[in-house]
């Protein structure tokens, strides 16, 4: 079994409630709050900008053959940018002076120590997870909201042909580095598997109650 | 002003907060519940592993000799002594060091510290020292007034006190708020608030690590 698929069955539990999560299931059904999807749009904006120099902190330790592929991640993460601020425009939320959630936070900060002190293989791990997440998760969204919903925009970008090519070529890549990985780092790798999709669940989790700071709230 | 009289105005309210936590305030009375304590150990044992770490950035950071060898120093104490000395205390709790190395981390306790290297890792080295200060000087702060009230009747809880009220670690945090002060020397505007923002935001992590050892923590969901 390849690493992926072996550690997409382990970490199955959490990978199925994050797929029922009720934000998911609400904005698939077309009954999610207003405000509540504007929680997510504003949270998600900030993690987007952090995901740039995520991206950026990988290159320099990235094999010359995936240079180009990250490389190119950079524009895709700008163009996402464009879609929240299209999109809140259209629905009237602010993105402007918005702070952190805890937990959109503490992920930000986990996926930049991720690249800076851990190995390429093992923040390539970070990334792959995050982004399969954002794909299976749509896709569950994809398979009921009505076309005309004002939030669509978004299930297309991630649940679109060039999203899906990119998250399957990410797999195969990290398939390829983990088979030349040893214990030790592959054990690192599968913990930061497990971690990446703890903090996606939390995601939802934070857009769908609205979570703020502890002891500021 | 200094620029850490203006840091402590910046953050009083949440150092305020931490000195009337209930876990603080359960050290300095004694009363504080021996598993709530047993899982502060193991959480702050995890974390003094990475905060040492922010001590190996600084040091590849340093402008200067001195700054070089002062962090190299403080390095070498946290790994080689402060840990030992935290294997030692944490066996009056009955917790072996396997425990301690096994414990996972709880998600305040990963958040912080991954914070704590993510600064290091992409800041300068004024940005580095503000987001540790609230560590180092918060703990001399905290028990400093914790001192000055009636000894707890638990020896461990009192010499918990000692050692963070004790000259060594007074010093070492005066040692940093005067770097500190002299990174932010004639930095713009600008500059001082990001440093303001990040020694409010690990204020807020500190006053949150107590609460994680108060309440026991999970992930989310």
């Amino acid at each position: 079994m390849s690493f992926c698929a072996e550690q997409l069955t382990r970490v199955r539990p959490i990978w199925e409630q994050m797929l029922d999560h009720r934000f998911l299931q609400e904005t698939r059904d077309g009954t999610i709050a207003h405000e509540t999807f504007a929680n997510w749009m504003r949270q998600d904006y900030l993690f987007v900008e952090a995901a740039i120099p995520f991206i950026a902190a990988l290159l320099p330790k990235a094999p010359k053959a995936h240079r180009v592929a990250l490389g190119m991640a950079i524009p895709t993460l700008e163009k996402e940018l464009e879609l929240f601020r299209d999109r809140a425009e259209a629905a009237g939320v602010d993105l402007v002076n918005v702070q952190p959630s805890f937990s959109n936070h503490a992920y930000v900060q986990f996926l930049l120590a991720s690249a800076y002190t851990a190995s390429y293989a093992e923040a390539y791990t970070v990334l792959y997870v995050a982004e399969k997440a954002y794909y299976d998760s749509w896709m569950v969204v994809k398979a009921g909201i009505d076309p005309g919903s004002i939030w669509f925009p978004f299930v297309e970008n991630w649940t679109s042909d060039a999203f899906a090519g990119w998250v399957a070529y990410l797999e195969e890549q990290l398939d390829a580095l983990a088979g030349e990985t040893g214990p030790g780092e592959r054990e690192r790798m599968a913990e930061l598997f497990e971690l990446t999709a703890k903090y996606e669940l939390a995601f939802w989790e934070m857009a769908a109650t609205g979570e703020g700071w502890p002891g500021l709230d | 002003m200094a620029f850490t009289e203006e840091l402590y105005a910046a953050a009083k309210p949440i150092w305020d907060a931490q000195l009337e936590h209930r876990f603080v305030a359960g050290i300095g009375d004694g009363k504080l519940d021996e598993n709530r304590f047993k899982g502060y150990v193991l959480q702050d044992y995890r974390y003094l592993k990475e905060f040492a770490r922010i001590f190996a950035w600084a040091v590849a950071k340093s402008e200067d000799l001195a700054s070089m060898s002062w962090y190299a120093a403080v390095l070498n104490l946290t790994l080689n002594t402060e840990m030992e000395l935290h294997r030692k205390y944490a066996a009056r709790f009955g917790l072996t060091p396997g425990e301690l190395e096994a414990a996972p981390m709880w998600p305040t306790t990963r958040a912080y510290t991954d914070f704590l290297v993510r600064t290091a890792a992409d800041g300068d080295m004024a940005d580095l020292v503000a987001a540790l200060l609230p560590c180092a000087w918060g703990y001399v702060y905290i028990a400093q007034e914790l001192v000055k009230r009636e000894p707890p009747g638990d020896q461990r809880y009192a010499d918990w006190i000692e050692q963070y009220a004790s000259p060594e670690f007074a010093e070492a945090a005066d040692w940093l708020k005067a770097e500190m002060n002299r990174l932010a020397e004639g930095t713009t505007p600008e500059k001082r608030r990001r440093l303001t923002e990040l020694f409010v935001l690990s204020s807020r992590y500190e006053w949150q690590f107590w609460e994680m050892c108060w309440k026991g923590e999970q992930w989310p969901v």
